[in-house]
């Protein structure tokens, strides 16, 4: 088994608000293995943006956390200085967000931007900065590189934006990139185009894909192992295949019961949940999916759940599952 | 039976004005021709990218886009002149799409959801009463009525918006992208309540979407928009069986499917949808179609029946396999 390029160890983090402190993350174990696709599953509200963001260093100004690593080639990256993680992304991880158009200045040309985003390459003169930044776009899918290269964010359409944004955390080939809801912006079609860019960048690059998402489709076409969470924890972690062919938590079953592409007979009514998340200012003892379980028993709401192994590379964090 | 909605040959043009144009002598054809019905109690999905005029239709039928050729009926009466639409705005209702951007951050929810009595100056009654009945039929509680805009989940924000939209009791809704940025559990919720408000009112609804998943469970009759035209329509389980237009058949394709063992090596559908600036001629969708062939860049092709309410827009009469298409005859 090769080194994890990522991993993240016992994470617990926690935003402050004035109610109290919202325990976004707790106690999170997951690794990245180089070259794999990983894909984060979940509700809003999750933690899974927020696991995201702890990836990349970037918690947020309130983040607190409480215990826990990340590990980034063998760096804990959440204990660097930020001029040490400032160096580190870009070269090593990189991330894709949801909204391209937030992710790039207005005011400036996707050329210039390309180049700025390449400061850290100390050897190369701005006019390679600009060929590597053109030949990615042209790597991306853009039909007329040159022409983007001179366009302004809000001339390009949506999915052209994020081929750029795929672009630009791509130019200085990181090991791991990060991409939070990268097609949930888009229509069907520009969306089934990200996926099969993201597979062909996947083959050549080999750098390893975290893919954050509430959409499980995307999930199923894209990645090898697939890691669900509920309320700030991981409730399950498995090979895609087994996800989606063997789920054993059961609020993964519930999610992929409720998911109306999986309904193909037109039915009245579909499948829901029911209840609601638990507030994570006061996080409760027991499972945190209990309330909602169709399987809870009484141990379920006072013992913290178990994390089972049910098959290699396959676990679940229940009382009920047996291995 | 007469339909609730009738539109036929509606146009919707916008000078094309800008820089090189500020006379408007160019116009952009937004919405070209346009044919469809809606009866009463029935769901209809307008399905489309974004910039295939889903929701200028949605705006042209409530009066707040002007059109420029064509009729629309409204339960049998004309909608042409301004007034004949403020008539109709106390049947029709529109579900925007981001709830939570719709609703007044300074108004509570149930002043929100009473509003549209002020607005229309209908006797309101007892207001707590009212308030109350409203946020039952949505599924929410009374003490939501005190609530702010920002202390709702997406879910319940479009909630929100739907009992507001059912305050004046509507015979028919326009939701646009209904479920759109909510999670899979909630969607589903939302869909079971627009179920049931229908069965419960005979509600009409015009649904207008990209998601086909949400589209299959929810509609009976399925309009195919491409750059403002309608390319193909019918029932909903036919749709999908046996979709006939390319692009119909391309959309439904590159739908993402929640099983790894479905992955598809190919892509279903290459390029974007055009600018309207730059309206490709013949057949819109030639640019990016399959089976596209020289005809299909000079000819546009007409709406075909092809029986059983279908209808469809292609010169090919067997759009199923690739080799073995067949050519219209060619008038």
């Amino acid at each position: 088994m090769s080194e994890p390029v990522l991993s993240v160890e016992n994470l617990s983090l926690g935003y402050v608000t004035p109610e109290g402190t919202v325990a976004a993350l707790r106690g999170v174990n997951l690794s990245v293995d180089p070259g794999e696709v990983l894909g984060v599953a979940g509700e809003s509200g999750c933690g899974k943006s927020t696991l995201a963001a702890a990836m990349i260093g970037l918690p947020g100004p309130n983040a607190r956390i409480q215990s826990g690593h990340v590990r980034l080639g063998g760096r804990d990256i959440l204990a660097l200085d930020p001029g040490a993680q400032r160096r580190l992304r870009g070269r090593e991880i990189a991330m894709v967000f949801q909204d391209p158009m937030t992710a790039f200045s207005p005011v400036l040309t996707m050329g210039a931007q390309l180049v700025d985003f390449q400061a850290n390459r100390d050897a190369a003169s701005g006019r390679e900065k600009w060929r590597s930044a053109r030949d990615m776009l042209a790597r991306v899918g853009l039909s007329d590189p040159d022409l983007s290269m001179r366009r302004y964010p809000h001339e390009l359409s949506g999915g052209m934006r994020q081929r750029v944004a795929i672009a630009a955390a791509l130019l200085m080939r990181p090991k791991v990139l990060i991409a939070d809801e990268p097609t949930t912006a888009l229509d069907v079609t520009m969306e089934a185009q990200i996926i099969h860019l993201l597979r062909e960048l996947r083959a050549d690059f080999h750098c390893a894909i975290v893919i954050v998402t509430h959409h499980l489709g995307v999930i199923a076409e894209l990645c090898d192992r697939v890691a669900v969470m509920y309320a700030g924890e991981v409730v399950e972690v498995a090979p895609v295949d087994a996800l989606y062919h063997a789920p054993r938590h059961p609020y993964t079953r519930a999610l992929l019961a409720c998911d109306p592409a999986n309904i193909t007979q037109r039915a009245a009514r579909l499948p829901t949940i029911g209840g609601r998340l638990p507030d994570l200012r006061d996080p409760p003892s027991g499972c945190a999916f209990a309330p909602r379980c169709t399987m809870a028993t009484p141990r379920c709401r006072t013992a913290p759940p178990p994390r089972v192994a049910v098959a290699p590379g396959h676990n679940a964090l229940c009382h009920e599952v047996t291995p | 039976m007469t339909a609730l909605l009738d539109i036929r040959d509606l146009r919707v043009e916008v000078a094309g004005g800008g820089w090189f144009d500020p006379a408007g002598r160019g116009r952009l054809t937004i919405l070209a021709d346009l044919s469809l019905s809606l009866a009463a109690g029935e769901t209809l999905a307008l399905v489309g990218e974004s910039g295939s005029g889903k929701t200028t239709l949605a705006r042209a039928i409530l009066g707040l886009q002007a059109t420029s050729g064509g009729t629309m009926a409204f339960d049998g009466k004309p909608l042409a002149e301004p007034g004949d639409f403020r008539a109709i705005r106390r049947r029709t209702a529109l579900m925007f799409q981001d709830a939570a951007a719709s609703l007044s951050p300074r108004m509570t929810v149930g002043d929100a959801v009473i509003e549209p009595f002020a607005i229309h100056g209908v006797p309101i009654g007892n207001r707590r009463d009212r308030i109350a009945e409203l946020l039952a039929e949505v599924g929410l509680a009374p003490d939501m009525a005190a609530r702010y805009p920002h202390e709702l989940s997406g879910g319940q924000a479009r909630r929100v918006g739907v009992a507001r939209a059912l305050a004046l009791k509507p015979a028919l809704v326009i939701a646009d992208e209904p479920t759109a940025g909510l999670d899979v559990s909630v969607q589903a919720e939302i869909l079971n309540l627009m179920a049931d408000l229908r069965a419960r009112h005979g509600l009409s609804y015009l649904i207008i979407t990209h998601n086909l998943a949400l589209v299959r469970h929810v509609a009976e009759r399925i309009a195919v928009l491409y750059l403002g035209r309608l390319v193909e329509s019918g029932p909903t389980g036919a749709i999908f069986a046996d979709p006939r237009h390319p692009y119909t058949q391309s959309l439904i394709a590159a739908e993402p499917l929640p099983d790894p063992r479905k992955r598809r090596a190919d892509l279903a559908i290459r390029g974007e949808i055009p600018s309207i600036l730059r309206r490709p001629a013949g057949c819109e969708f030639h640019t990016r179609c399959p089976l596209a062939d020289a005809i299909c860049r000079y000819d546009r092709p007409t709406l075909r029946d092809l029986g059983q309410g279908r209808r469809m827009r292609c010169h090919f009469t067997d759009t199923t396999t690739k080799g073995g298409r067949h050519e219209l005859e060619h008038r």
